[in-house]
């Protein structure tokens, strides 16, 4: 009795529960970013943080963990870190402390991760984020947290061999991260995407991490669940942390993923938070799913507690100060700049702002110094930035300095050089590295005097008496034939004055 | 203070430390832990001010930092040299998982 | 007089006057290592560079090179301190083929100074015990009895100095293991300040309690030592920077008018009736001597047994997670990485060592945090308290620094409490981070050490090595030593 009493009741919650479209779920996401702080030597000893080198050829006995070793904090990984929370408008603590992780594996040489439990470096602050919303306001997502900790070696478990044996290297023991953990403000998986682009941006910036994702510099855990709307009450899947996302388009995607998934699953079971624990996933590319990672039944028993080789840090009102007043304009300002002071659409600010300071820095001089923002915003969001793209470059290696691009620039507006004849006069500066003035040289190009076109129109219209009846007859678009061939007559002549004249001098 | 444990959870703060200890072991390792436990329950009994900080040690709360400079690392030779196992470019562990028995 | 019944310091002037080779020198005491070591097994491993060393050291002073105020002078190191080169096993089957790869601090610096390392002393495994017998090496005996523990877990150290295998070593002391061997050896023993002496090297035991300090028969050596070991250490970043004074200028600076503090409570509870004797005895040779004795309290050192065993255990359940089987020492036969590292942990360490990580991986275990390790470093702040109320009335606390004499070997092997209160008196000042030391009065009718305990203010190891120093001036203790042949007590 009591059982068909419980079935036709989940029964009749099953059926609630198919009711309700995917589209009405909330989901709730929060990160944490593991950020590779860029320091010449590691975090608490003197070995090399460089990337892809032997294996095990930086290490020594503080990083390997050796009997009697000691570790001794890194001034610049605390520098880099409170640059980071101020740019996050984070709250720097003015004590700091060092706390022991405890948990077993092969690359975890001490057994313990040096990481900070309770007192991290940066308290609570925010970043907003542009969205794709109608509004176009932006989206304040708030950071809860940000602490310095130690990373772990690489440990490769190669099951091709016979003796089955995994591999630990060590070189990346002890580099410097900063984790930095949001407030589960992120409602959908391209905030999440947004989110990562601007801090990574502002990383780039502030020069605090080089964020290669490919090497490891940049990792991304997603915790994330749902909240669904049934019956007037809010239901929240269990919380699953999606671990190892390293591309953005794996945190995207993954978290579209795990959205859905954790949709059809309570759909299914009707499974909530307070009936399952947090859960953690692995995202696999291969596949393009989450999948449940095996855990150790003592994983969450970390044991932290006060590293007694360390002492806390105190950090000094002025130490805050001076890294403040040496922090550079952030890309939310820059943007702000660009549309307000330079009359860029923010689409376009967006483009040059992302391509790091540096593009902007060239962007301002050339715009300064030709004073037409809108050229060169053209001229330098197109040709400059597919250079750069195309061939890998930085600007800092493009080959035509910002004096010769405004030289450039000042000749198109001032129309002694066409759209086209410039690109051509562009090409062969970036290619030669030569100023406008010797590729303007080099292209033959010289001024046409009046006369000249003149002539040049005339002799056109006698060579092609059928077009000019055809415009005279009303055809305007067939002029175009006429200049295309005064091009190939002479490519001096400006094609604008070609037209002009033409269109006087037959429909006059 | 809590309960003094049983012998289950001597098992699993052995598991949790990664020592294998036998019956027999368990069994003695859960009474002197409850002996111990036992004595140091004696802290319970010390009133603690209100507002007593813990002490963990360093007498002096003086920064000690280092630059970041960089300083020669060990020979891979030297530092692989006391490894229980090693390949020469790595140290060598059994996989993490048991070899599945196909 | 035979070179092992002199003084480090004295040794020291011969090498300097030409008087004595330091190959003569190490070679006598390796000599004597060689005949002695099986009775007392001081010694985990014997330097085979000692000589060599020496060699050198007569050739650069033949060439008339300056050297170090220690050149030439054999010093035994316990086997916790990494030397380069050397085999270095905390007295663990763990670390039983484990080389240093590098030294310790205080090596670096004794080295630099002329000093050669002869051996590394015994131990009890990781530092954990009090009589040495929880060495995988196998128990040290006292050269006073050798039925009888040397104390521990500086034991080897000990035993070394007492039995002239070496003029002096080096210990480390977490809950009195400098100490408390040097009371039962009839030595003089110090730990210093927290932060005095670097602990780069030593190999963690408790890393908030840990230091390094010397093991000599006069307070003069102690203070040679520490002229050579103490000081900030740029690797150790609990090291301090508090300026140090030469001990060996102010040793014979009078005692007039010194306040020394005793503890009523210290001398009554527990306490055999010999120790209360010859330490009201030392008491009076200090009134002597000028010093005002006065009665001071230390409420809650009573409690600093229970405290330290819960720190220490807790610190260490960390500190030996690195004993893992993967990067150096002992691995275990295994067919996955759990089963290498519980099999390399239940078979590499000692009981005892298991015992400790159980209850310091238990306190620190989800849950207990606050109950345990919090509360006991908030108790072991009120300890600190106590002390620095103390100082403020008196420049010296005095007392017994063990309850008891040497106990037998095995007598308190089944019962770790009975073990871990013979730290009663020696484990406040690891908590509290102050100078202690082991100063020799007059032995128990039986002829057994008795060790009379000076603490200080922190970083006043000076005032401590004075007044040492003088009541040496006073009493002979320090200069007996046991009669060869060894015997048993009783």
């Amino acid at each position: 009795m009591e059982d068909s009493v419980l079935n036709s009741n989940s029964n009749s919650q099953s059926n609630n529960r198919q009711t309700v479209p995917f589209n009405d779920a909330k989901i709730i996401i929060g990160l944490e970013v593991h950020v590779q702080l860029d320091t010449d030597s590691k975090l608490f000893c003197g070995c090399s943080t460089r990337f892809g080198e032997a294996a095990n050829s930086q290490t020594c006995v503080v990083c390997t963990g050796m009997p009697g070793a000691l570790p001794v904090i890194n001034q610049r990984a605390l520098e880099l870190s409170i640059r980071t929370g101020l740019s996050l408008n984070c709250r720097i603590a003015r004590s700091t402390k060092w706390d022991r992780k405890n948990y077993f594996y092969p690359d975890l040489p001490k057994g313990y991760q040096i990481s900070q439990f309770d007192q991290p470096i940066c308290g609570p602050g925010h970043l907003d984020i542009q969205t794709t919303e109608a509004s176009g306001q932006p989206r304040r997502i708030r950071i809860e947290r940000a602490h310095l900790e130690e990373d772990a070696g690489k440990s490769i478990h190669d099951e091709s061999n016979d003796r089955q044996s995994s591999k630990i290297d060590l070189n990346r023991t002890g580099t410097p991260l900063l984790e930095i953990v949001t407030y589960p403000d992120i409602r959908t998986a391209a905030e999440a995407k947004a989110f990562l682009s601007e801090l990574k941006l502002i990383l780039n910036y502030i020069d605090v991490s080089d964020c290669n994702m490919q090497q490891g510099n940049l990792r991304c855990d997603a915790n994330v669940n749902l909240h669904i709307p049934l019956r007037g009450q809010q239901i929240a899947t269990p919380i699953v942390e999606i671990k190892n996302l390293n591309s953005f388009r794996a945190v995207e995607r993954s978290i579209t993923f795990e959205a859905q998934r954790q949709f059809e699953g309570w759909q299914e079971n009707g499974v909530t938070i307070a009936d399952a624990p947090k859960q953690t996933r692995g995202w696999n590319d291969h596949t393009q799913m989450t999948t449940l990672q095996r855990e150790k039944e003592d994983s969450a028993d970390y044991r932290y507690f006060p590293d007694p080789d360390l002492i806390a840090v105190k950090i000094e009102e002025t130490q805050i100060k001076q890294i403040r007043s040496q922090l550079v304009q952030l890309p939310a300002i820059l943007r702000e700049l660009l549309v307000k002071e330079y009359n860029l659409k923010p689409d376009d600010a967006a483009v040059i702002v992302s391509q790091g300071r540096g593009v902007v820095d060239y962007f301002l001089t050339v715009a300064d110094g030709c004073e037409n923002s809108r050229v060169a915003n053209n001229w330098i969001g197109q040709e400059v930035l597919r250079h750069l793209n195309e061939s890998n470059q930085t600007i800092q290696q493009y080959p035509v300095s910002h004096q010769q691009f405004t030289e450039l620039l000042k000749l198109v507006i001032a129309g002694t050089l066409d759209q086209t004849r410039g690109k051509e006069v562009l090409n062969a500066m970036v290619e030669h590295s030569i100023s406008s003035e010797e590729a303007i040289k080099q292209l033959g190009i010289k001024s046409v005097d009046n006369s000249e076109l003149v002539t040049l129109c005339e002799t056109l219209m006698d060579e092609n008496q059928n077009v000019v009846e055809q415009i005279r007859s009303g055809n305007e678009k067939a002029i175009g034939m006429l200049i295309g061939k005064a091009r190939k007559k002479n490519p001096n002549a400006n094609p604008g004055l070609v037209k002009a004249m033409l269109s006087k001098m037959i429909t006059g | 203070m809590p309960d003094t444990p049983e012998q289950p959870i001597v098992n699993q703060v052995a598991r949790l430390a990664r020592i294998h200890l036998d019956e027999q072991q368990l069994k003695s390792s859960g009474e002197k832990l409850e002996q111990i436990l036992g004595f140091v329950s004696q802290l319970e009994q010390i009133e603690l001010p209100k507002d007593v900080i813990p002490f963990f040690g360093a007498i002096e709360s003086v920064n000690a930092i280092r630059d970041d400079q960089l300083q020669t690392s060990v020979p891979r030779e030297k530092i692989l040299d006391n490894a229980p196992e090693s390949d020469g470019e790595f140290y060598l562990v059994p996989p993490v998982f048991k070899p599945t028995d196909s | 007089m035979t070179l092992s019944a002199l003084n480090a310091d004295v040794i020291v002037d011969q090498l300097n006057a030409g008087d004595l080779t330091a190959t003569d020198c190490v070679q006598h005491f390796l000599d004597r290592i060689q005949t002695h070591n099986a009775d007392l097994n001081a010694f985990i491993s014997v330097s085979d560079t000692a000589l060599e060393q020496a060699e050198t050291i007569d050739k650069r002073r033949k060439a008339g090179e300056s050297l170090g105020c220690l050149a030439g002078l054999p010093v035994a190191v316990k086997d916790g301190i990494c030397v380069s080169g050397q085999p270095t096993t905390a007295g663990s089957k763990m670390l039983e083929n484990f080389s240093a790869p590098y030294d310790a601090t205080i090596v670096e610096r004794l080295k630099s100074a002329g000093a050669i390392v002869i051996g590394k002393t015994n131990m009890d495994e990781f530092a954990m015990g009090s009589s040495t017998e929880n060495s995988y090496f196998g128990s040290t005996t006292n050269p006073w009895a050798t039925d009888r523990v040397p104390g521990g877990s500086s034991g080897g150290s000990a035993a070394c100095v007492a039995g002239r295998l070496a003029p002096v070593a080096i210990g480390s002391d977490t809950g009195g293991s400098i100490r408390q061997p040097a009371s039962f050896c009839g030595i003089t023993g110090l730990k210093p300040t927290y932060g005095r002496v670097s602990r780069y090297g030593l190999i963690a035991f408790a890393s908030s309690l840990d230091q390094i300090g010397p093991m000599t028969r006069t307070a003069k050596e102690s203070a040679l030592l520490m002229s050579v070991i103490a000081g900030f250490d740029p690797r150790d970043s609990t090291s301090s920077k508090e300026h140090v004074s030469d001990a060996l200028t102010s040793l014979e600076t009078p005692l007039k008018g010194i306040r020394i503090g005793v503890c009523r409570d210290h001398l009554h509870e527990g306490l055999h009736w010999e120790v209360k004797t010859k330490i009201n005895d030392a008491i009076s040779v200090f009134k002597q001597l000028g010093a005002n004795i006065e009665e001071i309290e230390l409420p809650h050192s009573n409690s600093a047994v229970a405290a330290y065993y819960i720190i220490a255990p807790c610190e260490a359940s960390s500190n030996l997670a690195r004993y893992d089987g993967v990067r150096y020492s002992f691995r275990a036969q295994a067919n996955d990485l759990e089963e290498m590292y519980r099999n390399t942990r239940g078979q590499g360490f000692g009981d005892e060592v298991k015992q400790r990580i159980i209850l310091g991986t238990y306190a620190l275990s989800s849950g207990y945090y606050e109950a345990y390790y919090l509360k006991a470093s908030k108790v072991r702040r009120l300890i600190k308290q106590d002390y620095d109320e103390a100082f403020q009335k008196v420049d010296l606390i005095l007392g017994p620094t063990t309850p008891t004499p040497a106990f037998k070997l095995g007598q308190h092997t089944q019962d770790p409490l009975a073990m871990y209160l013979a730290d009663i008196f020696t484990v406040s000042a690891n908590l509290a981070g102050i100078p202690a030391m082991s100063v020799p009065v007059e032995p128990s009718s039986t002829g057994l050490p008795i060790g009379l305990q000076l603490q200080g203010r922190a970083f006043e190891e000076n005032t401590l090595l004075r007044a040492a120093h003088q009541f040496q001036n006073e009493t002979h203790w320090h200069m007996t030593s046991p009669a060869e042949p060894w015997r048993t007590q009783s």
